[in-house]
Protein backbone atom coordinates (compact mmCIF):
# COMPACT_ATOMS: atom_id res chain seq x y z
CA UNK A 1 0.00 0.00 0.00
CA UNK A 2 2.86 2.39 0.69
CA UNK A 3 3.84 2.08 -2.80
CA UNK A 4 0.92 3.91 -3.97
CA UNK A 5 2.02 6.88 -1.89
CA UNK A 6 4.91 6.83 -3.19
CA UNK A 7 3.97 6.82 -7.04
CA UNK A 8 1.58 9.91 -5.75
CA UNK A 9 4.36 11.49 -4.04
CA UNK A 10 6.85 10.78 -7.48
CA UNK A 11 3.81 11.83 -9.58
CA UNK A 12 3.63 15.19 -7.85
CA UNK A 13 7.74 15.92 -8.13
CA UNK A 14 7.20 15.02 -12.30
CA UNK A 15 4.41 17.53 -12.47
CA UNK A 16 6.51 20.12 -11.01
CA UNK A 17 9.52 19.83 -13.64
CA UNK A 18 7.59 18.51 -16.73
CA UNK A 19 6.50 22.39 -17.54
CA UNK A 20 4.17 20.69 -20.13
CA UNK A 21 6.52 19.26 -21.92
CA UNK A 22 6.38 15.64 -23.30
CA UNK A 23 8.22 13.21 -21.09
CA UNK A 24 9.16 9.75 -22.16
CA UNK A 25 10.18 8.36 -18.82
CA UNK A 26 11.06 9.38 -15.23
CA UNK A 27 14.28 7.40 -13.60
CA UNK A 28 14.06 6.51 -9.79
CA UNK A 29 17.06 5.32 -7.71
CA UNK A 30 16.32 2.85 -5.23
CA UNK A 31 19.03 1.75 -2.64
CA UNK A 32 18.12 -1.74 -1.83
CA UNK A 33 17.68 -0.93 2.19
CA UNK A 34 14.96 1.63 0.98
CA UNK A 35 12.23 -0.91 1.61
CA UNK A 36 10.70 -0.17 -2.03
CA UNK A 37 9.59 -3.02 -4.19
CA UNK A 38 9.72 -2.33 -7.74
CA UNK A 39 7.00 -4.17 -9.45
CA UNK A 40 4.55 -2.93 -6.65
CA UNK A 41 5.88 0.97 -7.24
CA UNK A 42 5.44 0.26 -11.25
CA UNK A 43 1.95 -1.25 -10.53
CA UNK A 44 0.98 2.00 -8.62
CA UNK A 45 3.01 4.26 -11.07
CA UNK A 46 0.62 2.94 -14.16
CA UNK A 47 -2.70 3.67 -11.99
CA UNK A 48 -1.39 7.25 -10.35
CA UNK A 49 -0.46 8.50 -13.75
CA UNK A 50 -3.89 7.22 -15.33
CA UNK A 51 -6.31 9.70 -17.08
CA UNK A 52 -3.40 12.55 -16.52
CA UNK A 53 -1.50 14.67 -18.15
CA UNK A 54 1.48 12.18 -17.72
CA UNK A 55 -0.27 9.19 -18.70
CA UNK A 56 2.40 6.81 -20.21
CA UNK A 57 4.84 8.22 -19.34
CA UNK A 58 7.25 5.15 -18.38
CA UNK A 59 9.10 4.32 -15.19
CA UNK A 60 12.76 3.22 -14.60
CA UNK A 61 15.03 1.65 -11.71
CA UNK A 62 18.59 2.56 -11.49
CA UNK A 63 20.00 1.07 -9.02
CA UNK A 64 21.62 2.48 -5.70
CA UNK A 65 23.09 2.25 -2.65
CA UNK A 66 21.73 2.40 1.04
CA UNK A 67 18.41 3.73 1.92
CA UNK A 68 18.52 6.05 -1.20
CA UNK A 69 15.45 6.78 -2.75
CA UNK A 70 15.25 9.68 -5.39
CA UNK A 71 13.89 10.65 -8.56
CA UNK A 72 17.45 11.08 -10.54
CA UNK A 73 16.36 12.14 -14.12
CA UNK A 74 13.55 12.92 -16.19
CA UNK A 75 14.18 11.44 -20.20
CA UNK A 76 12.02 13.75 -22.49
CA UNK A 77 10.26 12.99 -25.84
CA UNK A 78 12.84 14.11 -28.55
CA UNK A 79 11.44 17.36 -29.78
CA UNK A 80 9.91 17.22 -33.54
CA UNK B 1 20.87 10.37 2.76
CA UNK B 2 21.85 12.24 -0.04
CA UNK B 3 22.27 10.30 -3.01
CA UNK B 4 24.52 12.63 -4.65
CA UNK B 5 26.75 13.48 -2.02
CA UNK B 6 26.32 11.10 0.89
CA UNK B 7 25.75 14.04 3.14
CA UNK B 8 22.81 13.38 6.20
CA UNK B 9 18.79 13.17 5.99
CA UNK B 10 17.04 16.72 4.82
CA UNK B 11 15.00 15.83 8.26
CA UNK B 12 18.08 15.86 10.51
CA UNK B 13 18.48 19.80 10.09
CA UNK B 14 18.43 21.43 13.32
CA UNK B 15 15.72 23.99 13.43
CA UNK B 16 14.36 26.09 16.31
CA UNK B 17 10.36 27.33 16.41
CA UNK B 18 8.66 30.32 18.17
CA UNK B 19 5.78 28.32 19.57
CA UNK B 20 4.45 31.81 20.51
CA UNK B 21 4.90 33.00 16.62
CA UNK B 22 5.28 29.88 14.90
CA UNK B 23 8.65 31.50 13.24
CA UNK B 24 11.20 28.72 12.14
CA UNK B 25 15.04 29.32 11.94
CA UNK B 26 17.38 26.63 10.67
CA UNK B 27 20.32 26.21 12.78
CA UNK B 28 22.57 24.35 11.27
CA UNK B 29 21.06 22.48 8.58
CA UNK B 30 22.67 19.28 7.24
CA UNK B 31 23.12 20.79 3.94
CA UNK B 32 25.18 23.75 4.88
CA UNK B 33 27.25 23.21 1.45
CA UNK B 34 25.13 24.29 -1.90
CA UNK B 35 23.30 21.49 -3.98
CA UNK B 36 23.26 22.63 -6.76
CA UNK B 37 21.23 19.45 -8.38
CA UNK B 38 18.40 20.78 -6.33
CA UNK B 39 17.12 23.21 -8.44
CA UNK B 40 17.46 21.80 -12.14
CA UNK B 41 14.81 23.57 -14.50
CA UNK B 42 14.31 21.78 -17.91
CA UNK B 43 15.83 24.01 -20.26
CA UNK B 44 17.85 26.27 -18.33
CA UNK B 45 22.12 26.07 -18.88
CA UNK B 46 22.20 23.04 -16.80
CA UNK B 47 24.71 20.10 -18.06
CA UNK B 48 21.78 17.94 -20.08
CA UNK B 49 22.75 14.90 -22.13
CA UNK B 50 20.56 13.49 -24.71
CA UNK B 51 19.23 9.71 -24.78
CA UNK B 52 17.95 8.18 -27.79
CA UNK B 53 14.58 9.85 -27.05
CA UNK B 54 15.71 13.43 -25.95
CA UNK B 55 16.73 15.54 -23.84
CA UNK B 56 17.58 14.21 -19.80
CA UNK B 57 17.73 16.67 -16.97
CA UNK B 58 18.86 15.37 -13.94
CA UNK B 59 16.72 16.02 -11.15
CA UNK B 60 18.09 14.47 -7.60
CA UNK B 61 15.04 14.88 -5.43
CA UNK B 62 14.15 12.57 -2.65
CA UNK B 63 10.51 10.87 -2.93
CA UNK B 64 9.93 11.56 0.78
CA UNK B 65 11.68 14.91 0.38
CA UNK B 66 7.78 16.53 1.50
CA UNK B 67 7.70 14.07 4.39
CA UNK B 68 10.63 14.79 5.50
CA UNK B 69 9.89 18.50 5.15
CA UNK B 70 7.30 18.07 7.59
CA UNK B 71 8.91 15.99 9.71
CA UNK B 72 11.96 18.38 10.16
CA UNK B 73 8.99 21.13 11.05
CA UNK B 74 7.57 18.70 14.00
CA UNK B 75 11.19 17.99 15.44
CA UNK B 76 11.56 22.02 15.58
CA UNK B 77 7.89 22.47 16.73
CA UNK B 78 8.57 19.71 19.59
CA UNK B 79 12.12 21.26 20.69
CA UNK B 80 10.79 24.69 20.51
CA UNK B 81 8.11 23.73 23.08
CA UNK B 82 10.53 21.34 25.38
CA UNK B 83 8.45 18.19 24.39
CA UNK B 84 9.80 14.90 24.02
CA UNK B 85 8.10 12.75 21.14
CA UNK B 86 8.41 8.79 20.78
CA UNK B 87 6.99 7.41 17.86
CA UNK B 88 5.73 3.91 18.86
CA UNK B 89 5.50 1.18 16.51
CA UNK B 90 4.49 -2.69 16.45
CA UNK B 91 2.52 -5.27 15.10
CA UNK B 92 -1.11 -4.60 15.33
CA UNK B 93 -1.94 -6.64 18.82
CA UNK B 94 1.44 -6.11 20.57
CA UNK B 95 -0.35 -4.23 23.33
CA UNK B 96 0.89 -0.55 22.23
CA UNK B 97 -2.04 0.84 23.99
CA UNK B 98 -2.45 -1.20 26.94
CA UNK B 99 1.47 -0.71 27.67
CA UNK B 100 0.67 2.81 27.23
CA UNK B 101 -2.50 2.68 29.37
CA UNK B 102 -0.44 1.49 32.18
CA UNK B 103 2.38 3.91 31.81
CA UNK B 104 -0.01 7.08 32.38
CA UNK B 105 -1.44 5.16 35.21
CA UNK B 106 2.05 4.76 36.91
CA UNK B 107 3.53 8.30 35.53
CA UNK B 108 0.60 10.33 36.74
CA UNK B 109 2.05 12.12 39.46
CA UNK B 110 5.32 12.69 37.83
CA UNK B 111 5.30 13.49 34.14
CA UNK B 112 2.28 14.69 31.56
CA UNK B 113 1.68 12.52 28.77
CA UNK B 114 -0.12 13.01 25.45
CA UNK B 115 -0.61 10.69 22.67
CA UNK B 116 -1.51 11.05 19.24
CA UNK B 117 -3.04 7.28 18.09
CA UNK B 118 -2.89 5.81 14.67
CA UNK B 119 -5.36 3.42 13.29
CA UNK B 120 -6.69 2.86 9.98
CA UNK B 121 -10.13 2.85 11.51
CA UNK B 122 -12.32 3.75 15.11
CA UNK B 123 -11.53 6.12 17.66
CA UNK B 124 -11.36 3.13 20.50
CA UNK B 125 -7.67 3.02 21.40
CA UNK B 126 -8.01 7.35 21.73
CA UNK B 127 -10.63 7.00 24.01
CA UNK B 128 -9.21 3.94 25.91
CA UNK B 129 -6.07 6.71 26.28
CA UNK B 130 -8.75 9.18 27.65
CA UNK B 131 -9.88 7.12 30.27
CA UNK B 132 -6.63 6.33 31.60
CA UNK B 133 -6.45 9.56 32.50
CA UNK B 134 -4.05 11.71 29.49
CA UNK B 135 -4.80 13.96 26.42
CA UNK B 136 -5.13 12.14 23.59
CA UNK B 137 -6.32 12.15 19.59
CA UNK B 138 -7.28 10.08 17.34
CA UNK B 139 -5.94 9.84 13.69
CA UNK B 140 -7.65 7.50 11.26
CA UNK B 141 -5.70 7.04 8.14
CA UNK B 142 -8.50 5.17 6.40
CA UNK B 143 -6.76 3.07 3.44
CA UNK B 144 -3.34 4.35 4.81
CA UNK B 145 -1.00 2.12 6.60
CA UNK B 146 1.08 4.66 8.62
CA UNK B 147 1.08 7.88 9.41
CA UNK B 148 2.67 10.40 8.13
CA UNK B 149 4.59 13.96 9.45
CA UNK B 150 1.78 16.05 8.04
CA UNK B 151 -0.84 14.54 10.00
CA UNK B 152 1.07 14.25 13.34
CA UNK B 153 1.34 18.13 12.91
CA UNK B 154 -1.89 18.86 13.06
CA UNK B 155 -2.60 16.70 15.97
CA UNK B 156 0.27 18.18 17.57
CA UNK B 157 -0.97 21.68 17.11
CA UNK B 158 -4.48 20.41 18.27
CA UNK B 159 -3.10 18.72 21.51
CA UNK B 160 -1.31 21.64 22.14
CA UNK B 161 1.04 19.72 24.67
CA UNK B 162 2.75 21.40 27.92
CA UNK B 163 5.95 22.42 28.08
CA UNK B 164 8.47 19.74 29.52
CA UNK B 165 5.83 17.00 28.45
CA UNK B 166 6.00 13.83 27.01
CA UNK B 167 4.54 12.58 23.21
CA UNK B 168 3.72 9.45 22.40
CA UNK B 169 2.50 8.87 18.58
CA UNK B 170 1.12 5.04 18.60
CA UNK B 171 1.43 4.53 14.76
CA UNK B 172 -0.55 1.99 13.16
CA UNK B 173 -0.14 -1.27 13.59
CA UNK B 174 2.15 -2.50 10.87
CA UNK B 175 5.88 -3.38 10.93
CA UNK B 176 6.46 -2.51 7.21
CA UNK B 177 5.97 0.91 6.29
CA UNK B 178 5.90 3.18 9.54
CA UNK B 179 9.60 2.17 9.45
CA UNK B 180 10.26 4.88 6.53
CA UNK B 181 8.30 7.64 7.35
CA UNK B 182 10.49 10.42 9.86
CA UNK B 183 7.50 11.75 11.62
CA UNK B 184 9.89 14.47 13.89
CA UNK B 185 9.74 12.06 16.81
CA UNK B 186 12.94 11.88 19.14
CA UNK B 187 13.18 8.20 18.67
CA UNK B 188 11.22 5.26 17.35
CA UNK B 189 10.36 2.59 19.80
CA UNK B 190 9.05 -1.32 18.72
CA UNK B 191 7.07 -3.26 20.85
CA UNK B 192 7.02 -7.12 19.76
CA UNK B 193 5.16 -9.42 22.26
CA UNK B 194 5.94 -13.24 23.26
CA UNK B 195 3.09 -14.44 21.24
CA UNK B 196 4.18 -13.46 17.92
CA UNK B 197 7.52 -15.59 18.10
CA UNK B 198 10.97 -14.70 18.61
CA UNK B 199 11.98 -14.28 15.30
CA UNK B 200 9.79 -10.96 14.30
CA UNK B 201 12.70 -8.85 14.00
CA UNK B 202 14.75 -10.98 11.22
CA UNK B 203 11.48 -11.15 9.24
CA UNK B 204 11.09 -7.14 9.21
CA UNK B 205 14.78 -6.06 9.90
CA UNK B 206 13.98 -2.64 8.32
CA UNK B 207 11.81 -1.35 11.23
CA UNK B 208 13.63 -2.98 14.00
CA UNK B 209 16.81 -1.01 12.24
CA UNK B 210 14.96 1.89 12.36
CA UNK B 211 14.28 1.83 16.77
CA UNK B 212 16.86 2.35 19.14
CA UNK B 213 14.67 0.53 21.85
CA UNK B 214 12.67 -2.52 21.72
CA UNK B 215 9.93 -3.66 24.39
CA UNK B 216 9.16 -7.15 24.69
CA UNK B 217 5.72 -6.78 26.35
CA UNK B 218 3.43 -10.08 27.68
CA UNK B 219 5.98 -11.73 29.58
CA UNK B 220 3.59 -13.20 31.87
CA UNK B 221 2.57 -15.27 28.98
CA UNK B 222 5.85 -16.23 27.89
CA UNK B 223 6.28 -19.80 29.75
CA UNK B 224 2.61 -20.78 27.86
CA UNK B 225 3.54 -19.81 24.41
CA UNK B 226 7.25 -21.35 24.89
CA UNK B 227 8.81 -18.20 24.64
CA UNK B 228 12.68 -18.17 24.04
CA UNK B 229 14.04 -14.56 25.50
CA UNK B 230 17.60 -15.16 24.72
CA UNK B 231 16.72 -15.89 20.78
CA UNK B 232 14.47 -13.02 20.53
CA UNK B 233 17.01 -10.74 21.84
CA UNK B 234 19.97 -12.51 19.17
CA UNK B 235 18.07 -11.51 16.66
CA UNK B 236 16.84 -8.21 17.80
CA UNK B 237 21.18 -7.70 18.24
CA UNK B 238 21.66 -9.20 14.29
CA UNK B 239 19.71 -6.65 12.75
CA UNK B 240 20.43 -3.75 15.00
CA UNK B 241 23.18 -4.18 17.50
CA UNK B 242 22.47 -0.82 19.32
CA UNK B 243 19.55 -1.44 20.24
CA UNK B 244 18.21 -0.97 23.97
CA UNK B 245 15.96 -4.12 24.49
CA UNK B 246 13.48 -4.14 27.93
CA UNK B 247 11.13 -7.05 29.06
CA UNK B 248 7.89 -6.59 30.67
CA UNK B 249 4.19 -7.25 30.70
CA UNK B 250 1.77 -4.31 30.74
CA UNK B 251 -0.58 -6.29 31.85
CA UNK B 252 1.33 -7.71 35.80
CA UNK B 253 3.40 -4.53 35.78
CA UNK B 254 5.87 -6.78 35.78
CA UNK B 255 9.04 -4.68 34.47
CA UNK B 256 6.54 -1.60 34.20
CA UNK B 257 9.71 0.75 36.69
CA UNK B 258 12.52 -0.12 34.30
CA UNK B 259 10.32 1.24 31.28
CA UNK B 260 9.30 4.24 33.00
CA UNK B 261 12.96 4.78 34.00
CA UNK B 262 13.74 4.78 30.74
CA UNK B 263 11.42 7.47 29.60
CA UNK B 264 12.58 9.63 31.95
CA UNK B 265 15.60 9.17 31.11
CA UNK B 266 15.20 9.78 27.66
CA UNK B 267 13.26 12.80 28.30
CA UNK B 268 16.14 14.38 30.20
CA UNK B 269 18.58 13.24 27.25
CA UNK B 270 15.91 15.18 25.13
CA UNK B 271 15.78 18.11 27.64
CA UNK B 272 19.63 18.59 27.40
CA UNK B 273 20.46 18.04 23.79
Amino acid sequence: MHELGLARNIAAIVGEHTKGRALKEVRVAIGPLACIEKQALEFCWGIVTEKTAIEGVGIGFIDAEGDTFVVRELEFMEEA
Amino acid sequence: MCGTCGCADPANEVSMTNPETGAKVILNGAHDHSHDHEHHHPGDDEPHTHGAGGEIIPLEIAVLSKNDKFAAQNRGWFEGRGVTALNLVSSPGSGKTTLLEATIKRMADKIKITVIEGDQMTANDAERIKNAGAKAIQINTGAGCHLEADMVAQAAKSLDPERGSLMIIENVGNLVCPAMFDLGEKMKIAVISTTEGEDKPIKYPHMFRAVELVVINKMDLAPYVDFNEELCRKNIAEVNPNAEVLCLSAKTNEGLDAWCEKLIDIMKASAES
